[in-house]
């Protein structure tokens, strides 16, 4: 099996795990968290591997996982965030942030200052893709209730 | 409030108080700040109050809304522990949309968020099985052997145990998050030279995975987009000395380990 298909399976299967432990139930939310994983940290690979440094790969993963747990929310009926926390799992600078800190108990200064600039740039760009994402889908539900006013009646919370 | 008078409807604090309960839920297992104070303004405003004002911050909810009569009611609450359950979030956010769409009455609507509060946690082996499950699959996943694997499954068992001993000790947060991190570094460097596992490194971060408080991160910085940059900060200097005592517990066992 090729590493990156493992990779993105593992990330997978970590992303539900969490949607797990955080009382997530029910085989539509979990496929879609699934579904939005697996294609985020698919993202990340093609862009890293189109020549992009890893912020950039985090800032399109986040981007399209944002945008992917905004759509699917709506299609089950479900807030945001039940789909967007654990879709991000791949994405957390994890990796990053155990080598800053053992750079920083191993006294390599230089070492640390590099890692932590990196840990910083990915946690800004996912950031940034979640805003990007959360303004569009902002944008588009208001131009949507300009158009169709009777489709939004006041109480229709996402 | 005179509790002799008897209302054909439901009283206004009583009205309050459920919009109340619902909200501290919500924050309590880890809706976004913008989300909780959206909840309560429909859920007042369906009860028919004429202006509804709500503050929250990720530790505390205040209400005031204005009656009828002119009379003005408020009521607070303080939010100390938080778990993210995002299942409850969830199942309240339908319960208060059925509420608003006039599918339930106010009695009802109650006993359904209390019964959400009320549900029976996972049983304690299943959220073991999800901590090994994590471990495994991400320390794979930061490149990690499948010996690695295994070896993070069986740190995360001890990782997983350390946190439930910890937590009924009540200890100070931090101190806890800092003394399971080291117990865990240890297990792993014990691993390691029993000759389970290969990577000390790549078997840490599938169990740091677990304690960082990566969503919380996220969470500090949605609420900060949406405008509501006290709850954000907040979250985020609390997520950043979380992350400090994770690195702290782990360092020390690192620095003492000569690894």
């Amino acid at each position: 099996m090729r590493p990156e298909f493992v990779q993105t399976s593992m990330g997978i299967i970590g992303s539900l795990g969490f949607a797990l432990l955080f009382g997530i139930r029910g085989t539509k939310p979990l496929g879609c968290i699934a579904l939005g994983s697996g294609i985020g940290w698919t993202v990340y690979l093609v862009s890293v591997a189109g020549g992009h440094g890893k912020a950039f790969g985090m800032l399109a993963s986040s981007l399209v996982i944002a945008a992917c747990s905004e759509i699917l929310a709506r299609v089950i009926k479900a807030p945001v965030i039940l789909l967007l926390v654990p879709m991000l799992i791949p994405e957390i600078p994890g990796g990053d942030l155990y080598y800053t800190m053992y750079s920083l108990v191993e006294g390599d200064t230089d070492k640390f200052a590099s890692l932590l600039q990196l840990v910083l740039a990915e946690a800004g760009a996912i950031a940034l893709g979640i805003i990007l994402a959360s303004y569009a889908a902002g944008l588009v539900n208001n131009i949507h209730r300009h158009v169709h006013p009777t489709v939004h009646s006041p109480t229709s919370k996402k | 409030m005179d509790r002799k008078e008897t209302y054909s409807r439901p009283q206004p604090a009583e009205c309050l108080t459920c919009a109340l309960d619902a909200g501290e839920l919500l924050l309590a297992y880890g809706a976004e700040v913008s989300r909780v104070e959206d909840t309560i303004q429909r859920l007042e405003h369906v009860c028919g109050f004429e202006q509804v004002d709500v503050f929250t911050i990720t530790s505390s909810i205040v209400a005031t809304v204005r009656l009828p009569d002119g009379e003005a009611l408020t009521q607070s609450r303080r939010i100390k522990a938080r778990v993210t359950n995002l299942g409850k979030v969830a199942e309240i956010n339908a319960l208060s949309r059925r509420f608003c769409a006039g599918l339930l009455t106010l009695a009802e609507f109650r006993q359904a968020v209390q019964d959400v509060r009320d549900e029976r946690p996972a049983p304690p082996w299943m959220e073991l099985l999800l901590y090994m499950v994590i471990s495994f699959s991400l320390s794979v996943f930061f490149g990690g052997t499948l010996a690695d694997g295994v070896a993070a499954s069986l740190s995360g068992m001890v990782l997983f145990a350390m946190i439930r001993m910890s937590a009924t000790l009540q200890m100070n947060s931090l101190l806890q998050t800092a003394i399971c991190s080291a117990v865990t570094a240890l297990a792993v460097l014990l691993l390691v030279g029993a000759s389970i596992g290969v990577h000390p490194d790549k078997i840490m971060i599938g169990n740091i995975m677990l304690v960082i408080p990566g969503i919380q991160l996220t969470t500090s910085l949605r609420d900060m987009i949406n405008g509501d940059t006290i709850s954000g900060l907040l979250n985020l200097s609390e997520a950043i000395l979380k992350a400090i005592s994770v690195a702290l517990g782990f360092a020390l066992v690192l620095l003492a380990g000569g690894v």
